[in-house]
């Protein structure tokens, strides 16, 4: 496998995160959840501009990279739109994006946007969007759905797999912030970060944010090389995404303090953007238990297998 | 069980039956800030007029001379039957009058305890944007003018303000005393001029964290509570007194909030039997611990960091199981969007709970606090190296 992104795809994510700053960075969520129906401006034309929809990911492993990158620029500023969701879009539909969905009440992030969408089941069942309802959260919505085929399977892997890495940008922001606060905020007479309790709390952070981004890697390539155990490679990696988000998003809180719950502060809007992606399609527990289903006694292939 | 506590028990279940409104969950969500007023001061006169809004004072002062035990099946009832809690009731029936009853004179007593029975409202400006943790660095002035003090500064984390009539105001008197040595503890007419209150809208959406800003304020000297310049060891005096039982009253309905979980959840999916046993099993440890607490405390025999070790247990087991429950819920959980005001911190609005839960960890002494008081007052170890 490949331990690094390609430079090109690191240069990509760095002009995205750029592009994004430039265009509002954080301002954008807080609009958007001001006013969902404004998620397509200007993220949309954004990102077209940036050539995000001319990646082919399913088919180019560079593509894969850029197109990782990107997920993880949009996690870093919590950009109100599901970029891994149309960058994951199957290659034989005719539709905007693919979003993976489980249970009897299938609900995505999709609200607010005129896209055309499918869905894939963790069995690889794939539906036709035909209808949402009411924004929640995060721009969560019930959909209402007309069954297509049980031709997904192969879309499923890359599908889990890019979220993730939105999720990844969102824990190296967190982190990034929490680490400006500990520095900057004095109590007792010196920084918060002298204070060895609290840099065991941060190291403990990212410890798991850096095992996360080497996963993701390892599930990114193992997607885009089609290799038998993609899926349960992905399934992995959204195991410890969510472990991670779990630790990491719990370290940054506690370490801001009050001020981390309001919203002045970056934190609590990036801590609310990143629970649908924790708990949707599925939560952590139900992540394990499909896994270890999927698995039974086989072990994981990994890194050299 | 004692005869006479079993009859208590019966008489309190008896009570709950015929006053605990069975739509107040409904009623209460999405309730206008007046409803939710409107609805806290009802609860708060019916509980009162049975004797259970403040069980714990003396009689003399309108309280019902109840005893610990009666106490504990009085909180552990009214969780068992989904009562309303009393939200902004809390400041007043337990810090205010904690304060009042320890280091009050008569006259401040007699001014406020029963107008806290009539309704006045409390809150507690103690924190400050650079006292948080540190709190004996709070920078808010009262300076000695004829017979007022005027004060300047700012509040934070006034849980609230916004409704409160009486503020616990912690200012500097002394700048040049060492910092827990310069204090004084005031009671600060929220309505005088120069008081200025800014709700803070926070991750769940609501605004019951405020700033108080305060211009010029004008407190009367006979507003000091303790001695000038004591005001630090006012405040750790009064701070603790009734911890016991309000974090017996929490724990309680964190256990009855886990029986609506429990009767909800797929129990035949063994991943989630198996972490719900596991909370099963730490909620007894929970509400046993309160329970000795309370019990020790009574008997005067609490140790120094038994409020610190209940404190961290009840602010991570939320966290734990409101996370555990948004996961069941699901989807769902993203649609349920309000959550019934005058309810606990396990509402059923799981995914508000959970985000709301974390605040658990930080205000009254955060964990990191609540640790290093079990490292050195409990077990013992060497305090962090001195701070001037």
């Amino acid at each position: 496998m490949n331990t690094e992104l390609g430079d090109e795809a690191i240069e990509f994510g760095r002009q995205a995160r750029r592009a994004i700053e430039a265009a509002g960075g954080d301002e954008l969520l807080t609009a958007a959840v001001a006013e969902p129906a404004t998620r397509e401006m200007p993220a949309g034309p954004l990102l077209a501009g940036l050539g995000a929809w001319e990646l082919s990911p399913r088919t180019d492993p560079d593509d894969a990279e850029a197109a990782a990158a990107l997920c993880r620029a949009a996690g870093w500023w919590a950009l109100p739109y599901p970029v891994a969701e149309r960058l994951a879009r199957p290659l034989d539909l005719d539709v905007d994006g693919l979003s993976v969905v489980a249970g009897p009440a299938p609900a995505a992030p999709l609200a607010g946007l005129e896209l055309r969408w499918a869905v894939v089941d963790p069995d690889g069942n794939r539906s036709r969007v035909v209808g949402c309802g009411e924004p929640g959260d995060a721009f969560v919505t019930r959909l209402r759905l007309e069954p297509l085929d049980a031709a997904g399977a192969a879309d499923l892997a890359l599908a889990l797999v890019l979220p993730c890495w939105t999720l990844l940008g969102m824990l190296d922001r967190a982190l990034e912030l929490t680490v400006a606060h500990v520095r900057l905020r004095e109590q007792f007479g010196r920084p918060l970060a002298e204070f060895q309790g609290v840099q065991f709390q941060l190291t403990d952070a990212e410890v798991d944010r850096s095992g996360l981004e080497m996963l993701a890697k390892h599930a990114l390539w193992s997607a885009v090389s089609g290799r038998p155990d993609a899926v349960e490679d992905a399934l992995a990696l959204r195991m410890a995404a969510l472990e991670a988000a779990e630790t990491v998003l719990r370290v940054c809180h506690q370490l801001h303090g009050a001020v981390g719950f309001c919203d002045e502060t970056t934190l609590s809007w990036i801590s609310r953007a990143s629970q649908p992606l924790r708990r949707l399609p599925l939560g952590l527990s139900a992540t394990r238990d499909l896994l270890t289903r999927r698995l039974g006694r086989r072990p994981l292939s990994g890194i050299y297998g | 069980m004692s005869h006479d506590l079993s009859a208590f028990r019966a008489e309190v279940r008896a009570w709950c039956a015929d006053n605990i409104p069975p739509d107040w969950r409904r009623a209460q969500t999405g309730a206008s800030p007046e409803e939710f007023v409107a609805f806290q001061r009802w609860w708060f006169d019916r509980l009162h007029a049975a004797g259970y809004a403040v069980p714990h004072w003396p009689v003399r002062w309108g309280g019902s001379g109840m005893t610990a035990a009666e106490q504990m099946v009085l909180y552990a009832e009214l969780a068992a039957h989904d009562a309303p809690r009393l939200v902004l009731a809390f400041v007043g029936i337990h810090h205010a009058a904690a304060t009042l009853l320890a280091a009050g004179t008569e006259e401040q007593r007699r001014r406020h305890l029963p107008a806290i029975l009539a309704g006045e409202l409390w809150c507690q400006g103690f924190s400050e944007p650079e006292a948080g943790s540190d709190l004996a660095a709070l920078r808010t002035t009262a300076r000695r003018e004829g017979e007022h003090y005027i004060v300047n500064g700012q509040k934070l984390w006034a849980s609230g303000a916004k409704y409160a009539d009486w503020c616990l105001l912690l200012a500097r008197t002394d700048p040049n005393a060492p910092k827990r040595h310069g204090i004084s503890y005031f009671l600060l007419d929220m309505h005088s001029p120069g008081v200025q209150v800014r709700p803070i809208r926070n991750a769940v959406g609501d605004e019951h964290f405020c700033e108080i800003f305060l211009d010029d304020v004008a407190v009367p000297a006979a507003n000091l509570v303790g001695a000038e310049h004591r005001g630090w060891q006012v405040a750790q005096a009064t701070l603790g007194a009734e911890r016991g039982l309000t974090m017996l009253e929490l724990a309680e309905r964190l256990n009855a909030g886990f029986g609506r979980l429990t009767a909800a959840a797929p129990l035949d999916d063994p991943v989630v039997a198996d972490r719900l046993a596991g909370f099963a099993a730490e909620l007894a440890g929970l509400r046993s611990l309160c329970r000795k607490l309370v019990e020790d405390t009574d008997a005067g025999r609490a140790g120094p960091a038994d409020a610190s070790v209940v404190k961290l247990f009840y602010s991570e087991l939320l966290q734990r199981i409101t996370d555990f429950a948004t996961e069941i819920a699901g989807p769902a959980a993203h649609a349920e969007l309000a959550k019934p005001a005058s309810s606990g911190w396990e509402s059923g609005a799981w995914l508000l709970d959970f985000i709301g839960s974390w605040e658990w960890t930080i205000p009254g002494g955060a964990s990191e606090i609540q640790r290093t008081i079990i490292a050195e007052r409990g077990l013992g170890m060497p305090r962090e190296p001195a701070v001037p």
